[in-house]
């Protein structure tokens, strides 16, 4: 229960006593306070990021949109990045979406593949790998399709999604019309994705969420309806206003095909929702991959899977579609994680400006509460919010949150200086008692760096045992927040390589145990805000010096690994165990 | 239900069963044509009289007592009349002519004795129109609407010839939310009432409430067609306005605020549209106009002041919320709204907010709505069940409802309480409780489904999230259309 400016309508309107919503405008908000913030804990924390996209060779600027104002919301979401080892060199190398603008596609505007030099710099081979495109793409994720040992990409787009199949040789090869996923009909919104194998074949299908049936010809423009205004400002209008996007699933048949089964898996029965970030893991641990779609100003949604090819949609009763008193908000971004070392996998979702980002803790049963005010995440609601993680940054054992945040509406500050474009990122350090604790300049410039950013995804491009950032700017070049972790903490990664499960172990679930603690990890291939992270799992050990894990593979096999050395990657084969590292090196 | 004529009725048909009964058979019939005859006669002296001798020898008839309740009641003494059929009633219960004179008096005194006289009545006669219809009229004026509506609809073609009856009908219908049903009662009577403007009044009011605003405009028509009084006025601005016709709302607003300048209640209803069109300095200007004419109207003053905050001008709101409760210090209402400015002041630093409450509370310990704000301040630190904070939170809550149970904010913040402390249901009761009084409420549908899955009673839940989810899409629509337009301030401001 909040009490809001408009809470004073209860007074003057003698109304009932239902919630005002800020729904004076195309997204939601609930116009919240923060709570308060506790008193700093006192405790040092170790990480530092410095960003050395510069230094690191990622010049380009990401291409979205107008830079000053933006007449469509197809201008002002912006898209994804991920980290992806695409040469299986051991080292991850980068891969960064784009948009265009709507008076032409300038140079620049492409998505773009860089190559990890492992000296801490990347080369730019996009030409040389086939993956130039121009258009307005928005996510990511990375996974094995066809099972031949290289990740490959696909992209979502306003217009034609992409499937880019990995030849293993540096190159890719465009296989959209083979695999069967061209669209018919008007253009649609691809927006979310995730490789997911959700009848457990061995085989990654694809779940695409969709954001709004967009046309040029029928968008309304700035200021023409109460949902193109915000605090008063003309700006552009949307999502509210706007016709939802239908979800789609398609089934891998096992020969570089998908087949589209929307309909038969029940997919279509959830059409009111503005899709956004896709997080497939399985959520109530029965071993089948369960699907999370994050969706702006609707309700979010949780498929859960049937285990006969189907699904059945129940965000709202398990309490991850709505606020904890029942509002919808602008889910954008998914962090997925165990903040409380339960063993089960938790969800952060980031929302709109004026409302707090949500924490719900799971029960292992996929019952979600949501705790955000309980573990003091609630103290932070200046910014509108993007791509987010989970991830323990500073190796103690305990993952942190972290979000990159950005407005929407470029034009507002000149009239609203209190609302900036540009805002800097947002690190709440977990405490280890179930709440967290806002850093802001105690973990270096990169955090307090203001950037209008959208996704973001996390990994060890340097591989020195700690987790790294690549941001996207809007019509930026990228941030890479290189983590420069003081200490002795210690830390383990865990690669998976499925046999029986597809090849990129995608919707297995971990669980290590080390010292007195367990925490579970999901390798999901989209998280954040329509982003891939480094898909070798990443555990802070804190003083432990070894660990043993749990993996359930997506196949159903379980299998525990005592006695992990900390402070290595280690790469576990379905039913052989430990095997030794590809490329890996330090 | 008009008292004379079933009391004539009722006299009429005692009468007519006394001179058709066999009672005589009993009585020295001479005595008893005596009695009878000057009853009849209006010989209420003479027929006390006969009937006091008769009973001297025949002290345990209750036809007797019935007949002397008869001639007191002929002599304007209903105490002693009462008296005498409850005797008859104590020698014979299940007698007749005694239950309906006894249920007479008691329903003239306007007494809920009437209705177990009446009930006992419909179980020797359970068709008996009269009988539901009296008790119907008793529940409604007792505010037990259920019993009421239960009666009246059993009640028959008598109400016809009662339109006091009728009204009270619709209004118990409306307050059980049988809105159609309310609708078709005031339908008939505004067809035996063509005329009656409150009532068509009343009619347009059920069919805004039920949704249909465009009946209520047809409704009103007649009445605005013509020359309109302010109250019919209001209530067209805000049929106008959910037939989403805002500029003719502030027209006839307008209009009614030159017709009467000195109706605060117009005012902060112009306040009102412009607080639902965000067009809160519009707001301001218009009151600040009512001001000028009623200097001394408080309500005006809070609703300036909470279009003032809605402008982030808390030192104008605050001195506004001060000068309400300076004019009227036992309104409540302006305290509260000090105690929320507090709170939207002071959004990082609640202990303050709270303070504000709480000195506020001392001086108004009885005001509801200061204990909820203190409830859902103390509710946003999160404190763990168990804990002083929390439990005086929940306490603040319980008072909050107790002092005042319409106060549905109240009911939520409690069932969010509830639930946080694993105490599932009670914060089920609460939210029902809520979804009673707004069966759109979308926080306690929320919780409701929320604490149903923590329950073994999970069946409601698909309906539930079926009525959520159209409450979430109305709220969204209905936003949508208070954003059309935003309300500007002409020049013409009222001059009487």
């Amino acid at each position: 229960m909040t009490i809001s400016r408009r809470s004073f309508v209860l007074l003057s309107l003698c109304a009932s006593a239902q919630q005002l919503v800020g729904q004076d405008q195309g997204i939601a908000s609930r116009n919240i306070a923060a709570q308060p913030k506790p008193a700093p804990s006192g405790r040092p924390f170790n990480a530092r990021f410095t960003d050395v996209a510069k230094e690191a060779g990622l010049h380009a600027p990401i291409i979205y949109g107008g830079v000053d104002s933006k007449k469509y919301i197809l201008e002002a979401n912006g898209c994804g990045c991920a980290f992806i080892d695409y040469d299986n060199d051991g080292w991850m190398d980068i891969f960064l979406l784009s948009g265009t603008r709507l008076e032409g596609d300038p140079p620049e505007a492409t998505n773009r593949l860089y190559k990890n030099n492992r000296d801490g710099t990347f080369t730019d081979v996009t030409e040389k790998a086939g993956l130039k495109a121009v258009g307005w793409a928005n996510g990511v994720c990375v996974g094995d399709y066809n099972n031949d040992g290289f990740d490959d990409i696909f992209c979502t787009y306003f217009g034609q999604n992409r499937l880019y199949r990995n030849n293993g040789n540096g190159t890719f090869t465009e296989m959209t019309r083979e695999a069967g996923l061209l669209d018919s009909g008007p253009a649609r919104w691809g927006a979310g994705c995730a490789f997911v194998d959700y009848n457990r074949d061995g085989h990654l299908d694809l779940f695409v969420s969709n954001y709004i049936r967009f046309s040029f010809e029928h968008a309304p423009v700035p200021g023409e309806k109460s949902t193109c205004n915000w605090k008063g400002v003309p700006v552009n209008c949307g999502p509210r206003g706007l016709p939802t996007g239908r979800h789609s699933l398609y089934r891998n048949n096992g020969d570089g095909t998908f087949t589209e089964v929307t309909k038969q898996a029940g997919i279509d029965a959830a059409t009111e929702s503005y899709g956004m970030t896709v997080v497939a893991a399985d959520f109530d641990e029965d071993g089948w991959p369960d699907i999370f779609v994050a969706c702006d100003s609707t309700p979010s949604l949780l498929f859960m899977n049937n285990h006969d090819g189907t699904f059945r949609e129940e965000g709202v009763t398990r309490g991850v579609a709505l606020s904890d008193d029942g509002m919808e908000q602008a889910g954008m971004g998914v962090g997925i994680g165990d903040y409380n070392l339960d063993g089960h996998l938790d969800l952060f979702k980031t929302h709109f400006v004026s409302d707090t980002s949500g924490l719900y803790r799971n029960d292992g049963k996929a019952n979600f509460d949501e705790v955000t005010r309980a573990a003091k995440t609630g103290v932070e609601t200046r910014f509108t919010s993007w791509g987010a993680g989970m991830v323990d940054l500073d190796n103690d054992g305990y993952p942190d949150v972290f979000f990159v945040t950005g407005s929407v509406y470029p034009e507002v500050e000149k009239t609203l200086p209190q609302y900036p474009y540009k805002t800097p990122r947002v690190l709440f350090r977990n405490l280890g008692n179930g709440t967290f604790e806002e850093l802001e300049s105690q973990a270096g410039e990169g955090i307090m760096a203001a950037h209008s950013s959208r996704g973001c995804a996390f990994g060890d491009f340097d591989n020195d045992g700690d987790l790294d950032i690549l941001i996207v700017n809007m019509n930026e070049p990228p941030s890479l927040l290189r983590n420069d972790l003081q200490g002795k903490q210690n830390w383990l990664k865990i690669k998976l390589e499925g046999v029986k499960s597809n090849r990129s172990a995608i919707g297995a679930r971990v669980i290590a145990h080390y010292g007195n603690k367990v925490q579970a990890q999901a390798l999901v291939s989209q998280s954040s805000y329509y982003s891939c992270n480094d898909p070798r799992l990443h555990f802070g050990l804190g003083a432990s010096t070894e660990a043993a894990v749990d993996i359930y593979w997506p196949s159903g096999l379980h299998e525990r690994i005592q006695q992990i050395s900390a402070n290595q990657l280690v790469t576990i084969r379905e039913s052989t165990g430990i095997v030794p590292n590809r490329g890996w090196k330090r | 239900m008009n008292a004379n004529s079933v009391s004539s009725r009722i006299q009429l048909a005692l009468l007519l069963l006394f001179l058709q009964s066999g009672i005589l058979g009993q009585t020295p019939n001479e005595r008893v044509q005596s009695i009878t005859s000057a009853l009849q006669d209006r010989e209420f002296g003479k027929a006390l009289q006969s009937v006091q001798s008769a009973l001297q020898g025949s002290p345990n008839n209750p036809q007797l007592w019935m007949l002397q309740g008869l001639a007191y009641s002929g002599t304007g003494d209903s105490k002693s009349a009462l008296g005498s059929y409850q005797h008859a009633l104590k020698i014979s219960p299940d007698y007749l002519p005694a239950l309906e004179g006894a249920a007479q008096i008691e329903y003239e005194a306007g007494s809920k004795d009437a209705i177990p006289l009446l009930e006992h009545v419909l179980k020797i006669r359970p068709n008996d129109v009269t009988s539901h219809a009296m008790i119907a009229v008793l529940a409604e004026k007792n505010g037990d609407c259920a019993t009421a509506v239960s009666h009246f609809s059993k009640s028959g073609p008598i109400l016809d010839s009662q339109p006091e009856a009728l009204q009270g009908y619709g209004v118990c219908l409306l307050e059980l939310k049988q809105t159609d049903e309310a609708i078709q009662v005031f339908q008939q009577l505004m067809t035996s009432q063509p005329n009656d403007t409150r009532c068509r009044r009343a009619l347009a009011a059920i069919q805004l409430a039920a949704g249909r605003p465009q009946d209520a405009l047809t409704t009103l028509q007649p009445l605005l067609a013509s020359d309109p009084d302010v109250s019919t006025m209001r209530l067209a601005a805000a049929v106008y306005e959910a037939n989403k016709d805002t500029p003719n709302a502030v027209k006839i607003l307008r209009d009614a605020i030159v017709k009467d300048p000195r109706q605060t209640a117009l005012y902060a209803d112009f306040a009102e549209l412009a607080m639902d069109h965000q067009s809160f300095q519009t707001g301001v200007e218009m009151i600040d106009a009512g001001l000028k004419l009623q200097p001394g109207a408080a309500q005006l003053y809070v609703a300036r002041g909470v279009l003032y905050v809605q402008l982030a001008d808390y030192d104008k709101a605050g001195a506004d919320f001060e000068k309400a409760e300076e004019l009227d210090p036992k309104e409540g209402m302006s305290a509260a709204a000090q105690s929320m400015l507090a709170e939207e002041q002071n959004q990082s630093d609640p202990q303050r907010a709270l303070a504000t409450v709480r000195a506020k509370l001392a001086k108004q310990p009885q005001e509801a709505f200061l204990w909820y704000l203190q409830a859902a301040i103390l509710s946003q630190n999160s404190a763990e069940p168990g804990s002083t904070e929390f439990q005086q939170g929940l306490d603040s809550a319980k008072r909050a409802v107790t002092l005042q149970p319409s106060l549905i904010a109240a009911h939520n913040v409690l069932a969010k309480y509830y639930f946080a402390a694993g105490q599932n249901e009670l914060a089920v009761k609460e939210c029902r409780i809520v979804l009673e009084k707004d069966p759109s409420d979308q926080s306690a549908l929320y919780h409701l489904v929320i604490a149903l899955r923590k329950t073994d009673s999970q069946g409601e839940i698909p309906d539930l999230l079926k009525r959520l989810a159209k409450a979430r899409q109305e709220a969204t629509r209905l936003e949508g259309e208070r954003n059309r337009y935003k309300l500007v301030v002409s020049s013409s401001e009222p001059t009487k």
